[in-house]
């Protein structure tokens, strides 16, 4: 009897090559090629380019623009994350206790995620328009006329608004996650804490957070993830500005190549970020790995 | 945990009551979906009724126009077909290689799977705007820009990680002997694949399949920068233009997103449960 060979060999790389050949090409490959751009001077349009080494990089440091969107991309980073995070725990938490219309309350709050970015932010858009918007409306409607104002048209409050409408649609995910997970723990648990005297609050701390350690790493690690491709709704709100007050490294990346014609300089902030967004998310694409091989 | 990609458990039932919860919860969801119901009770009101009683009043008439209106100037046909075709060709595309790399993966014991896994799931962490610029000149030097086809490419790159990662994990639970018993009936690996792990794995296919559509459907950066022509456009793009062109028009754009949103929240509706459960198995692996 012939002896079992431990690799698959050429049929095995045969139903891998497609999807390979796909994600190398169509992923791999221009991440690369940005990297390379990102040492050249070139527009994006003209037949040659130069390379210039580093000075993509260093002139980044003097351009207040990218300080700018560094912060903002920083800021989003933490309230985008942080706020859904807290927000879809409690949220899993009291569906998982006695409420009624379960099915249609998880609908509801997971409902904007579905949702086009661009149509959120027409939405949201909409919502804040200063003079038929939904929300001075309804500042006005309750005496409130000091705070109406043009939410997304000045800086100290767009960046903000922009966040609203983001944590609106990302609520429902973490919410989701924790949910699936709330109803791993053991339910003998809680029982036994409540005989024993633990109140609601002593039971959510030393049941329930433990028991949602795995959950609370794959929610955040995700969260973050996905806190760096912020382009689409920035882009479809506020366009980064006013002046560029609500500009983040992927909008900004976006203007240098396609209106200012700097497409070396656009792709060195694009791979500053990304270089930022994968250390960062390594240790998740290490336990994804580690879980699947084992 | 071992959820895997099927449909998820039921909600607990749980003991019933709970009214002061409720009451709160419901009022919370009433909160949340607001913006939604403000955009219906204005896409149905003439402009004149919206202009004259504000955003948060009730109509006073009621009409269908603002529909016609938006689908004609939004170009609405277009961009749905478009968005259409762009589906029907990328989603089945995408989810049969995805299938095929995932079974290479999890059964066929393929040389280097640790290495190659981990760098398709690394490409969940990229940012679409790190490639823009060479998928441009790529799409541009094949005379792919300004075309459905062009979009094709990298749609799918940018899908397969998560749909290997929901895959693999599906299709390494079939156990070994239902293939080990069919190889020795003479099947090859193909047959293998086509008649016995496809079919194991269809709620994981069916979850992917939703999830990649939702994904296709919305995507955004890379129609804007490929895209030029108003015939060519997806949903996503024509609604920013139309957003543009009736930003004074609250009863107009309010049509013209509901136009836009409608069709997935129905799809979302009767297929939340296959959603729901497609994110938590390609997450919660815990």
């Amino acid at each position: 009897m012939k002896r079992r060979t431990r690799h698959g060999g050429l049929v095995a790389w045969g139903f891998a090559a497609p999807a390979l050949l796909v994600y190398l090409g169509f992923l791999v490959y221009p991440a690369l090629n940005s990297l390379w751009f990102s040492f050249t001077d070139w527009d994006g349009l003209s037949a040659s380019y130069n390379i210039v080494g580093v000075d993509n990089y260093t002139s980044m440091v003097d351009d207040p623009v990218v300080a700018q969107a560094a912060l903002n991309n920083l800021i989003w980073a933490v309230v985008t994350v942080v706020v859904p995070v807290v927000l879809g725990l409690a949220l899993a938490v009291v569906l998982n206790g006695k409420v009624r219309g379960k099915p249609v309350l998880r609908l509801i709050f997971y409902t904007p995620a579905v949702l086009p970015l661009v149509s959120v932010a027409s939405i949201w858009g909409w919502l804040y328009n200063p003079q038929y918007g939904a929300i001075n409306a309804g500042l006005r409607a309750i005496g409130l006329d000091s705070l109406a104002q043009p939410w997304l048209g000045q800086d100290s409050t767009a960046l903000g608004a922009t966040m609203v409408a983001a944590i609106w649609l990302r609520v429902g995910f973490p919410m989701l996650l924790y949910l699936a997970a709330l109803q791993g723990i053991n339910q003998e648990l809680y029982e036994a804490a409540t005989v024993d005297g633990a109140g609601r609050w002593q039971q959510f701390w030393h049941i329930t957070m433990p028991g949602l350690r795995p959950a609370h790493y794959v929610v955040i690690a995700l969260s973050v993830i996905d806190s760096f491709k912020v382009f689409d709704l920035i882009y479809a709100m506020t366009y980064g500005g006013p002046g560029t007050a609500t500009q983040v490294m992927g909008t900004w990346m976006y203007f240098n190549v396609f209106q200012y014609n700097q497409a070396g300089y656009g792709t060195a902030i694009a791979v500053v970020i990304t270089v930022v967004a994968i250390a960062v998310s390594i240790p998740y694409v290490r336990s994804q790995t580690k879980e699947a091989s084992a | 945990m071992t959820t895997v990609a099927a449909p998820p458990e039921k909600l607990k039932p749980g003991p019933r009551g709970g009214f002061g919860t409720t009451v709160g919860m419901t009022i919370a969801a009433l909160v949340w979906i607001s913006p939604l119901v403000l955009l219906v009770i204005t896409g149905v009101r003439p402009l004149a009724d919206f202009v004259s009683h504000g955003p948060l009043s009730w109509p006073g008439t009621f009409t269908l126009g603002n529909f016609a209106d938006a689908w004609n100037i939004g170009n609405f046909a277009t961009t749905y077909r478009n968005s259409t075709v762009l589906l029907l060709l990328k989603v089945p595309l995408g989810v049969f290689v995805s299938a095929m790399l995932a079974y290479a993966l999890a059964k066929l014991r393929i040389r280097f799977g640790a290495a190659i896994m981990y760098t398709v799931f690394l490409g969940l962490t990229i940012p679409i705007y790190i490639t823009i610029v060479p998928v441009f000149v790529m799409a541009r030097s094949a005379g792919l820009t300004d075309s459905l086809i062009g979009l094709v490419g990298p749609y799918l790159a940018f899908g397969i990680p998560f749909e290997v990662l929901v895959l693999q994990s599906f299709i390494r639970q079939i156990p070994d002997e239902i293939i080990e018993a069919a190889k020795i009936d003479g099947a090859g690996p193909w047959r293998v694949f086509l008649t016995i792990v496809l079919p194991l794995s269809l709620p994981a296919l069916v979850t992917v399949f939703i999830l990649d559509a939702v994904a296709t459907w919305n995507e955004f950066l890379f129609a804007l920068i490929l895209l030029n022509s108003d015939a060519s456009k997806t949903i996503p793009v024509g609604l920013l233009n139309f957003q543009g062109q009736f930003s004074n028009n609250s009863t107009g754009l309010a049509a013209g997103i509901l136009i836009a949103v409608v069709p997935i929240l129905i799809a979302y509706t009767f297929l939340q449960r296959w959603i729901v459960g497609g994110l938590t198995a390609g997450a919660s692996k815990g």
